[in-house]
């Protein structure tokens, strides 16, 4: 038997727990198919795939342009505010895409905030309408690009920031101006990254529910929802998230395998940061609006409109339960990001230790829970926690269903493939030779992680627990599903008060999600401000 | 410092059982319930637990949960869930004589197994200024289907639970063929894709850009009282209601209802909790709080919603067909392209 099996075991046993739920879910594939299935094909499976379409490929393009741009305009240029946008540029990652859509409509309906101020300005009767109705389907592309494209800005900056100065060089020698340099030669080098981060916004896309459902366009998701809730039918809605789960699956593993084996890691004695190049005039004028009008839209014009909300109602916000709720919020984000970080740094050390192509297709599928609609996710949870109970736990007395336990799985099922993108584009940095050596020198399995690995990937495993807090605080549907008695979030306050129609009253905690939402935020955006070319020599 | 993180333990694992304590699930969020959960322990000494979410979630946990749950009470704002927990065979017959004694029969289950605790009704807003009382004055939901109010009427999306049961209550009362005629009418009939909940079509309404919106009645009541802002509050000023069907079978009405599920662990506490939900005291409560429509017949309705006539006809069609027919109703509005 060999010493370190438990490398190879390891991945497997997590699939096996990961994957379960969403088994559960998938079995339904196998069971009986109602006659609702005739109803839905004739009448509104094709409008759910096609606007779950358009959505999916107009948030896509949306967000390559905002997220590779920015993320070339602040590694390439110095200019005015380039330090304050470098770190700002993430901030939207703090607004979920849900409160966007409720604080868009509350400023850009007919009589909301925008129009009406554009009115009073201009002195305008009520019958005019400045900006065009939100509440469709561009609506929701501009809100789910706008809250989401900091994923892609995050990797193709850090990619961006790796390429050699020596390249750029060569390019311009050869004659290529600075658009040529960024379309022909800097972009299809980020490819990979900029895909890895692509993908997590599609996944998030596709599986949000409280934005589309906001704006009554007709999705995938509202779908299935329609078919639970409408027309009782819980078996036909999970056949449709099963369809949905093994579109995106095919997705993930498509891009899976298309990245090859590619050159990404950067050779260490030669690389040299690139010179940036200074901007006046109007040239630093484009630049600026380029970076700031992301963080506007996606940023400060939520937060101005949910302030505007928390006046209105004159807002209470430190009373007990408020206190309560953001304590839950936070120690449930933190102790999920730390689980989740641990695992992803465990698996993906044991995938390199001990490679094998079977290994690293499966583990591939851990991340697929991203993609899950959180309320599926719960569901599949919550027959999964009950066979549970009934095997061993109730023996004990103890009951697994709506404890802590099954909500923190959840989270994690749900939040693990944005701490594995961060730790395995970290692993794809260090160099291979690295292990060969240290495997020489007779360094076991756990020393190398431990002594080797970690210090390198120490801005790695803090940026995949942060990611995993900025999310978990933002959760809404598993939340309210799995969570114990008398337990509430601040999504799910927020949520209570916005299905009641609320808004004024949603604000607070509205407000507090963005604020924690923060914390982890501004922590990455400090990695960020001190991994600029100069200090980047991991 | 042992004791705290054996109870950190605890809260982890699981629902700790204590003897003293009723546990309900919830689909209504309101914060006045919270204030009355709260007096109900100060007067019994009995804690209140409480999960909230959607009711068709709620009721998928319990059926996993099975016998195991801790669910005392199921509690819910839509009559069709209702149904749903009573098809499944989770609710036992409620015997409390009190509660049996002072609700009509008709807002009770079959053999039973729930109670409801709150109406309300699905009515017609509208603006004065743009629409004559007289046009509006003995109105049926089937007119709404006439030319005459082409692009002029707003209703939210048929995802919503309320929709639906107003379509089934049609479908109970004029048949399926009937009710999807005036469906595709209705539709065309439509000032704008439907978008938004309750409030912004009372709001359409009231900013002229549509003539009628059909909505929950209880939501004027929240807009009228000020606690969601002065700009619903205004637009909540220039509208009115009108009561549909009134000389026939009368207007569509939906209850809050509450039952208590045979698995329940305290079933005494949950019988005085049901019991403390229709006393005098709390049905005042909801109905200033939640403008809802009482269900003891000596409880007037808050100053605001009887502003609006406190004695219609309801339809009388009972629960049970709009529980039933609500996957029917869901299929007619696909098939009508009601979005």
């Amino acid at each position: 038997m060999n010493r370190f099996s438990i490398w190879r075991l390891l991945p497997f046993a997590v699939l096996i727990i990961f994957t379960a739920p969403l088994l559960i879910v998938l079995s339904t594939l196998f069971g009986g198919y109602s006659e609702n299935w005739f109803h839905l094909y004739e009448f509104v499976l094709t409008d759910y795939i096609i606007s779950s379409g358009i959505l999916v490929i107009g948030v896509s393009v949306l967000v390559l342009v905002l997220g590779t741009v920015t993320a070339w305009t602040v590694t390439t240029y110095n200019f005015k505010g380039k330090k304050l946008f470098e770190w700002a540029l993430i901030l939207p990652l703090a607004i979920p895409p849900y409160i966007l859509a409720y604080t868009f409509t509350g400023l850009f309906d007919p009589f909301g905030d925008a129009n009406n101020l554009f009115r009073s300005l201009f002195n305008f009767e009520d019958s005019v309408v400045l900006f065009p109705n939100v509440r469709n389907i561009y609506g929701a592309i501009v809100v789910f690009a706008f809250t989401l494209y900091p994923y892609v800005y995050l990797v193709s900056r850090s990619a961006f920031i790796n390429q050699s100065k020596s390249m750029k060089e060569a390019a311009r020698l050869l004659g290529l101006n600075q658009f040529q340099i960024f379309y022909r030669l800097a972009l299809p080098l980020i490819r990979p990254a900029a895909i890895g981060g692509l993908m997590l916004v599609i996944m998030e896309t596709l599986s949000d529910f409280g934005a589309v459902d906001h704006f009554a366009i007709q999705t995938f998701t509202t779908g299935i929802f329609r078919t639970w809730y409408g027309l009782y039918d819980l078996q036909t809605a999970m056949q449709l998230a099963s369809l949905l789960l093994l579109t995106v699956g095919v997705f993930y593993m498509v891009e899976r395998s298309s990245r090859g084996d590619g050159i990404y890691t950067s050779n260490n004695s030669t690389f040299s940061p690139n010179e940036e190049i200074h901007l006046k005039g109007i040239k630093s004028l484009v630049a600026f609006l380029i970076c700031f009008i992301p963080i506007f839209i996606g940023f400060i014009l939520p937060i101005l409109e949910l302030g505007l909300w928390a006046y209105e109602v004159n807002l209470n916000f430190f009373n007990y339960k408020f206190i309560e709720n953001s304590i839950n919020t936070l120690t449930l984000s933190f102790i999920t990001g730390l689980i989740c970080a641990a695992l992803a740094l465990i698996i993906n050390f044991s995938i390199r230790y001990k490679p094998g192509v079977l290994v690293s297709r499966f583990s591939a599928l851990l991340s697929i829970g991203y993609a899950v609609p959180g309320l599926i996710l719960a569901v599949g949870m919550v027959q999964l926690l009950v066979h549970f109970d009934n095997l061993v736990f109730t023996a004990f007395d103890i009951v697994l269903t709506g404890s802590l336990f099954g909500l923190v799985l959840a989270y994690v099922i749900k939040t693990y493939a944005l701490a594995n993108s961060s730790i395995e584009s970290g692993y794809e940095r260090i160099s291979h030779s690295l292990d060969d050596s240290s495997k020489l020198l007779g360094s076991s399995g756990w020393n190398m992680l431990g002594n080797i690995h970690m210090p390198l990937l120490k801005t790695s495993i803090l940026t995949s627990v942060l990611l995993v807090m900025s999310d978990v605080v933002k959760e809404l549907p598993a939340t309210l599903i799995l969570r114990p008695f008398n337990f509430e979030t601040l999504a799910v306050s927020t949520y209570i008060y916005a299905s009641e129609e609320r808004m004024l009253q949603a604000a607070a905690p509205a407000i507090a999600i963005v604020l924690i939402g923060l914390i982890p935020i501004v922590l990455l955006s400090k990695m960020i401000r001190s991994s600029r070319p100069i200090e980047n020599r991991e | 410092m042992k004791k705290i993180q054996l109870i950190l333990l605890l809260s982890f694992v699981g629902h700790v059982m204590m003897a003293n304590e009723v546990n309900v699930y919830t689909s209504r969020h309101y914060d006045s319930d919270e204030v009355l959960y709260k007096e109900f322990t100060q007067e019994t000494g009995i804690k209140v637990n409480i999960i909230s979410g959607k009711g068709s979630a709620l009721l998928q946990r319990l059926k996993s949960e099975g016998k195991n749950s801790p669910a005392d009470i199921f509690f819910t704002v839509d009559a069709g869930n209702l149904w749903k927990v009573q098809k499944e065979g989770l609710f036992q017959s409620i015997q409390s004589e009190l509660v049996l004694n002072s609700v009509p029969e008709n807002l009770r289950g079959p053999n039973n197994e729930w109670t409801a605790i709150a109406k309300r009704a699905r009515v017609i807003f509208y603006n004065p200024e743009t629409v004559s009382e007289t046009m509006m004055k003995n109105i049926d939901y089937e007119d709404l289907a006439n030319p005459e109010w082409e692009n002029k009427i707003v209703v939210r999306s048929s995802s919503n639970m309320y929709n639906q049961s107003l379509v089934a209550s049609l479908i109970s009362n004029i048949g399926e063929k009937e009710t999807e005629s005036w469906a595709s009418k209705f539709v065309s009939n439509f000032a704008r894709k439907p978008q938004g909940n309750d409030r912004s079509q009372i709001i359409a309404v009231a900013n002229g850009e549509a003539d009628l919106a059909i909505a929950n009645s209880y939501y004027i009541g929240i807009m009228l009282s000020g606690s969601a802002g002065e700009e619903q509050m205004a637009a909540a000023k220039k509208v009115k209601i009108a009561f549909p069907n009134q000389t026939n079978r009368g207007t569509h009405i939906n209850i809050s209802g509450a039952g208590i599920l045979k698995s329940s662990p305290n079933q005494k506490n949950a019988n005085r909790f049901l019991e403390f939900l229709i006393s005098k005291k709390v049905q005042k409560n909801m109905v200033d709080k939640s403008y809802e429509y009482p269900i003891l017949q000596d409880i007037q309705p808050s100053k605001e919603i009887a502003s609006f006539g406190t004695s219609f006809k309801e339809d009388q069609i009972t629960v049970k067909s709009f529980g039933e027919l609500n996957p029917r109703a869901v299929r007619l509005m696909d098939r009508s392209g009601w979005k």
